[in-house]
């Protein structure tokens, strides 16, 4: 165990190589890329598919390249699956990634190279715009190429329910709470699903902080620069009790009984529930698993405007695919990273619901509700995913003190609860 | 080095004849070319102690060198001495755990022993007609704990679906409906309950074979001295039947000491980590913190807790032994 640590200790000193020798077959790079090209995959189902058609289509292109994946069988968070894989001595080329505070894991060890000379060389930056570029760094070096983002601010709704109910999509925080009385008289007693079994329920307390403190109060939190026990914080927790005290989403012993699958079965198949705030993976699962018609049978909105100044906000998550600084074949794993913001790789990214942030992608591909997802964020100032930027000690504990919240949204619990998430947060940073 | 072994007389003899005494040639005894005790007995332990070696004692040593050091995710490792034992008894989150762990092991022991053990001295009034009924609940034992959870999970939903409530909304009393597994005051009782279900099995065997290996003539005896079922339950299955309820409660104990795979499934620890054990805590801190010197700390405690309920009994049930 410590040798292989031992060879991790040395990966800084790998990376500059790499580094270098990446500077040194840059030529090369613009030829022909062949050899073995080997991916650390650990996404499963449609998107996991998804990956298969872009790797034949990539080998299409490049019939010198043969791709192979380190599949892992993944259950919940696969960090744990990555770490133990690169610890065991997997050597791969690329590594597919969602968050940023594992990316810096990953970059302070040395087991990724930045690619900001590439990125130079490749013009990426004709591609994808400085934005998403800043996704991928860390400490203001690049790492990576962000090839999908997803919308987390946006609702997800049966379009027959609130027909039923004779309401449109609400568009303000007080339609919101109104929207829900209705529902509650129309029959449905927990208007809202809240999936709060395990990391779910911290999905409303993250766009809510956003639309009350603004994207850089979420990210001053993120970098504990403001304490847990900020009034911005509480502030958004009080106006979460606003929503549970409201009836939106039943008992705590309810929220906390299953996961946001749970929670999108009881909306598009029970129809018990009528709202979700979730991921843009949920347009996936209602197309596939619930053969509904997308912007037909169901829709989103996104998150209500509060009023506090930060309306133009939404919180998002990326997917992105970094280099590794031990790669064996830097020439491929690059001229697959240059593929990935192509056409033709976003159009099959498209057609499997996928948005890509790429200028070559045709957002007319996409489905009707991913247009209005990719439409909002477009036009908002973005946030990563607050629970994607903790530390993993803090997050757990963060989740563990949100579910205390729901059991009791006083104002004395939000004191007690903001106090015990700067605790572990004291001890983390 | 071990003197030569003699031989008896008959096999001098035979040995002498080189024939066996049905007429089959034998090989020759060649003197000095026996191995003495000792080197026989190495030879034959070297393959069991490199593979114990390999399997055991390496990954346990290795684990007890890691929770001397403070290793988070990919970084270097640093050595922090037993400073992850003092934060972990420090960590209320892992003090609760030894709490549930507590519960969770004596309650699951206690449930599936008392009824495999009843269900044994039931069975043994009708052993022929029962046994379709042991090997249904035997077989129980056998699927994995994964498998049970998933099972135990569509039972206890909160909704229409789950079968539990389905049945209580049959019963007209939907009121008692509820979510079982998100109430933090039963979703420990609801794994128990299934973790129980999947452990009667085992206890029902080893009961029942203790039951069957008492002499027919004392219970035949008793039934002539007038005595009822109950009595004989009473008086002749239960006291003479112990020695097989005890390394039921022994193997149920380490079991249930390091239950992960039910909980995993059914609540992840939760809700609010009201369900979460040291097999739980562990694998949370070393498999998804990735703190793996503060997960190797609360293995070994795991272990030191394993290690102090099956070291006596190891040695009561060995100390016979010649």
């Amino acid at each position: 165990m410590m040798k292989t640590f031992g060879v991790l200790g040395r990966r800084a000193l790998l990376s500059a190589v790499a580094v270098a020798s990446l500077a040194a077959t840059m030529p090369a790079m613009a030829q022909d890329a062949s050899g073995e090209l080997v991916i650390l995959q650990w996404l499963g189902g449609s998107e996991g598919e998804m990956w298969t058609e872009l790797g034949n289509d990539f080998v299409a292109k490049n019939p010198n390249v043969t791709i192979r994946e380190v599949a892992l069988t993944v259950q919940g968070d696969a960090r744990g699956p990555m770490r133990t894989a690169l610890l065991g001595g997997e050597r791969v080329d690329l590594i597919i990634n969602t968050w940023p505070a594992f990316r810096a894991e990953l970059a302070s060890a040395g087991v990724i190279a930045p690619i900001d000379d590439v990125w130079t060389e490749r013009g990426w930056d004709d591609a994808l715009d400085a934005s998403w570029k800043a996704l991928s760094q860390t400490d203001g070096v690049t790492y990576g190429v962000t090839y999908t983002y997803g919308n987390r601010s946006g609702i997800w709704y049966k379009t027959s329910h609130l027909a039923d109910a004779g309401l449109e999509p609400p568009q303000t925080w007080e339609e919101f709470l109104a929207a829900i009385e209705t529902l509650k008289q129309a029959g449905y007693s927990t208007p809202v699903a809240m999936p709060a079994k395990y990391w779910a329920h911290g999905e409303w307390f993250e766009t809510m902080l956003l639309r009350i403190g603004g994207v850089e109060a979420a990210a001053r939190l993120a970098a504990h620069e403001i304490p847990w026990t900020d009034e911005i914080v509480k502030t958004t927790l009080r106006k979460y009790a606003e929503l549970l005290n409201a009836g939106c989403c039943g008992t705590p012993e309810q929220m906390f009984a299953g996961d946001w699958d749970y929670a999108a079965d009881q909306i598009f198949t029970a129809d018990a529930a009528n709202f979700l705030l979730m991921g843009m993976w949920v347009n996936g699962r209602a197309i596939n698993d619930y053969g509904l018609e997308e912007g037909v049978d169901y829709s989103m909105f996104q998150f209500p405007s509060m009023g506090m100044g930060h309306d133009d906000t939404s919180s998002v998550d990326a997917k992105e695919v970094l280099l590794t600084a031990n790669s064996a074949n830097p020439d491929a794993a690059v001229a697959f990273l240059d593929y990935l913001v192509s056409t033709d790789a976003t159009n099959i990214l498209a057609e499997y619901g996928y948005a890509s942030p790429s200028k070559n992608a045709d957002t007319s591909l996409l489905g009707p509700v991913q247009q209005v997802a990719t439409a909002a964020v477009a036009q908002s100032q973005v946030q990563f995913v607050l629970g994607d930027l903790l530390p993993g000690d803090l997050v757990d504990e963060y989740r563990v003190q949100l579910q205390r919240f729901l059991q009791d949204p006083s104002d004395a619990n939000i004191d007690a609860v903001t106090a015990a998430i700067e605790a572990k947060a004291m001890e983390v940073y | 080095m071990a003197a030569p072994v003699a031989l008896p007389a008959t096999d001098r003899a035979m040995a002498k004849s080189s024939r066996t005494p049905v007429g089959q040639r034998k090989l020759p005894h060649q003197p000095g070319r026996r191995l003495g005790d000792v080197p026989a007995a190495a030879i034959l332990l070297i393959p069991v102690l490199i593979l114990f070696g390999i399997s055991v004692a390496f990954p346990l040593v290795e684990t007890i060198r890691i929770s001397f050091f403070d290793i988070r995710g990919l970084a270097a490792p640093k050595f922090v001495g037993i400073e992850n034992y003092f934060r972990l008894f420090a960590d209320p989150a892992f003090r609760n755990t030894l709490w549930t762990t507590l519960v969770f092991t004596l309650s699951t022991t206690a449930i599936s022993v008392s009824i495999g053990w009843t269900l044994a001295m039931l069975c043994n009034f009708a052993p022929r007609e029962t046994t379709v009924f042991r090997v249904m609940i035997f077989a129980a034992f056998g699927v994995s704990e994964a498998v049970v959870g998933y099972m135990w999970v569509s039972i206890f939903r909160p909704d229409v679906a789950g079968l539990l409530n389905s049945f209580i909304a049959l019963f007209g009393m939907p009121g008692f409906a509820h979510p079982w597994l998100g109430d933090p005051q039963t979703a420990l009782l609801a794994i128990v309950i299934s973790a129980s279900w999947g452990g009667v099995g085992l206890p029902l065997m080893l009961c029942f074979a203790a039951v069957q290996s008492i002499p027919r003539t004392v219970l035949e005896a008793a039934y002539m001295d007038g005595a009822k079922p109950l009595s004989v339950m009473r008086h002749i299955l239960m006291p003479l039947s112990m020695q097989g309820v005890r390394v039921a409660i022994f193997i149920n104990l380490l079991g249930a000491l390091r239950a992960f795979d039910i909980i995993f499934v059914m609540t992840g620890g939760g809700p609010v980590r009201s369900t979460e054990t040291v097999g739980y805590f562990m694998y949370r801190e070393s498999m998804t913190q990735f703190k793996l010197g503060y997960g190797a700390a609360a293995t070994v405690v795991l272990l030191i807790a394993v290690l102090v309920i099956s070291i006596p009994a190891i040695i009561q049930r060995t100390a016979g032994a010649k």
